[in-house]
């Protein structure tokens, strides 16, 4: 009974420490709709969303599966007011991508990794911006999903090293645990 | 060669499908979800409202800190042209107490003209004060989240407006959260009129700062900096509530606006409503009287022979025709 109640709680445990990539891009996504606006609110909020989607399914697609993805882009919706499974089916995507690219990307770091965010930046905006005239059947202007892209690929080496330590303290904590 | 590679990249994909069926079943489930929840339908906007009303709870945590610090950042741009703030602030103070004095007597003059004509007073529009609490604006839709839901009465529609002028409507609303689309956003279509011009028009909002004025008249002349008000068409929006000013663009005209999601902080939803009497359920009249059998039948034909062709008076008619011929 007692073997029982300790393999529930190792896999209680299990989950919920697997879920905490999840958790802390949901964390920083509503820390980023705090209503401060920075240089008069000229630049856009970045997509951290997307960078955390990118950094995971490159450097441990376990800490942030396929399910957490989708809820990932189910809180982008239900945050940004999209129709829901929009964002869904664009991180999905980005996930997707990165997955079958990432002999090429696995173990790179600095510029490297930051051109492949870049490329799977401009598959997400282009996807995003031939989706947003399909649902809305009318025609976009570029431009703001244009310098969405670009914020985020600038904030993006930032993102990356916070979600570097978290990745270390997920891979090293356990053996200390 | 070209097969071999076609067939080595289509295996690649199958073998990725075969890998990854949980992601397969879940793109799949993504995308009936989109196909479903493009209509915006009821269950939509209750997980919606709900979702809002979680966000917020956690956004009111920190909507003070935030607005202190917006506070402190804009006080970093101002302290820098502090003397030439001054400067303007008493030359324009010096020009508003010259104009309050004509304020005064113009005020005099309407009351008095109203009570002439006997124009009925407008009751004031109440409405109840939040907090800007989040900024969810994206390259898709223009929203903010402010504090105040259902359980102050907040109803979808009702226009959201701060201390320089609005800034959306209600678009959504939960137990103590709403949101509010921006004047800005791609869908919002207000009515307005253009002060001075006395024109007509609808600001559509197109993701721009700056939403353009559309259907105006054909012909019509605007002057840049006319004020640019809303109107009580289509009975959503009080009437007078002041939007912009009207700025020249590269095809139609624009409105720069007075208050925008960067400097809004307090805002108040007014409830409005508009003054218009219509009767919530039609008066039916009653089933005709029998015919005495003194009357001739051609008498009663001849009575109901000229039917209107209106639509809604063709049932009571028709009902009296049907009765002059029971008989």
């Amino acid at each position: 009974m007692i073997d029982i109640i300790h393999a529930a709680y190792v896999q209680v445990a299990q989950v919920c420490w697997r879920a905490l990539p999840l958790l802390f891009t949901v964390f920083l996504m509503l820390a980023f709709c705090i209503p401060v606006h920075l240089l008069q609110g000229t630049v856009p909020t970045p997509n951290i969303a997307l960078a955390a989607v990118f950094f995971w399914a490159m450097n441990g697609p376990t800490f942030m599966p396929p399910w957490a993805v989708f809820l990932t882009g189910l809180v982008q919706d239900l945050l940004s007011g999209t129709p829901l499974g929009f964002w869904v089916v664009l991180y999905l995507i980005a996930h997707g991508f990165t997955l079958t690219q990432r002999v090429f990307f696995r173990g790179r770091t600095g510029i490297g990794a930051w051109l492949g965010f870049a490329l799977v930046t401009a598959l997400v905006a282009c996807t995003s911006w031939l989706m947003g005239m399909m649902m809305l059947e009318r025609w976009l202007d570029p431009m703001p999903l244009l310098l969405e892209a670009v914020v985020t690929l600038g904030f993006y080496p930032l993102f990356a090293r916070v979600f570097m330590l978290l990745r270390r303290m997920l891979t090293t904590a356990p053996e200390s645990l | 060669m070209a097969w071999n590679s076609r067939r080595n990249r289509s295996s690649g994909l199958w073998a990725f499908v075969v890998q990854n069926r949980l992601f397969v079943l879940l793109f799949v489930a993504a995308v009936v979800l989109l196909s479903a929840s493009r209509g915006q339908g009821e269950l939509t906007a209750l997980v919606r409202g709900a979702s809002d009303d979680v966000a917020a709870s956690a956004m009111e945590l920190v909507a003070g800190p935030a607005a202190e610090a917006n506070r402190w950042i804009e006080g970093v741009g101002t302290f820098l042209s502090v003397y030439e703030e001054n400067q303007r602030l008493r030359d324009e103070n010096a020009r508003l107490r010259m104009a309050q004095g004509e304020l005064g007597e113009l005020q005099r003059k309407v009351r008095r003209y109203e009570e002439l004509l006997r124009v009925p007073t407008e009751a004031p529009v109440g409405g109840v004060a939040g907090r800007v609490i989040a900024d969810m604006s994206g390259p898709f839709v223009r929203s903010v989240l402010v504090s105040v839901g259902r359980e102050q009465g907040v109803v979808n529609g009702q226009a959201v407006v701060d201390d320089r002028g609005m800034l959306g409507r209600i678009i959504g609303t939960g137990k103590r959260s709403s949101r509010v689309l921006l004047l800005t956003d791609l869908s919002s279509r207000i009515p307005v009129i253009v002060e001075g011009a006395n024109l007509k028009a609808i600001l559509a909002g197109d993701n721009s700062d700056q939403p353009t004025l559309e259907y105006l008249p054909p012909g019509s002349r605007l002057t840049a900096g006319a004020r640019v008000l809303t109107t009580a068409d289509g009975g959503v929006l009080p009437p007078g509530i002041v939007v912009g000013i009207v700025v020249k663009g590269t095809t139609s005209p624009r409105v720069s606006l007075f208050t925008s999601e960067r400097r809004a902080d307090f805002v108040r939803v007014l409830k409005y409503q508009a003054p218009v009497d219509v009767d919530s359920e039609p008066e039916v009249p009653p089933p005709a009287a029998p015919v005495p059998s003194t009357v001739p039948s051609s008498a009663g034909g001849a009575a109901v022979a000229p039917l209107p062709s209106a639509g809604l008076t063709t049932a009571p008619v028709a009902m009296q025709v049907e009765g002059v011929q029971a008989r």
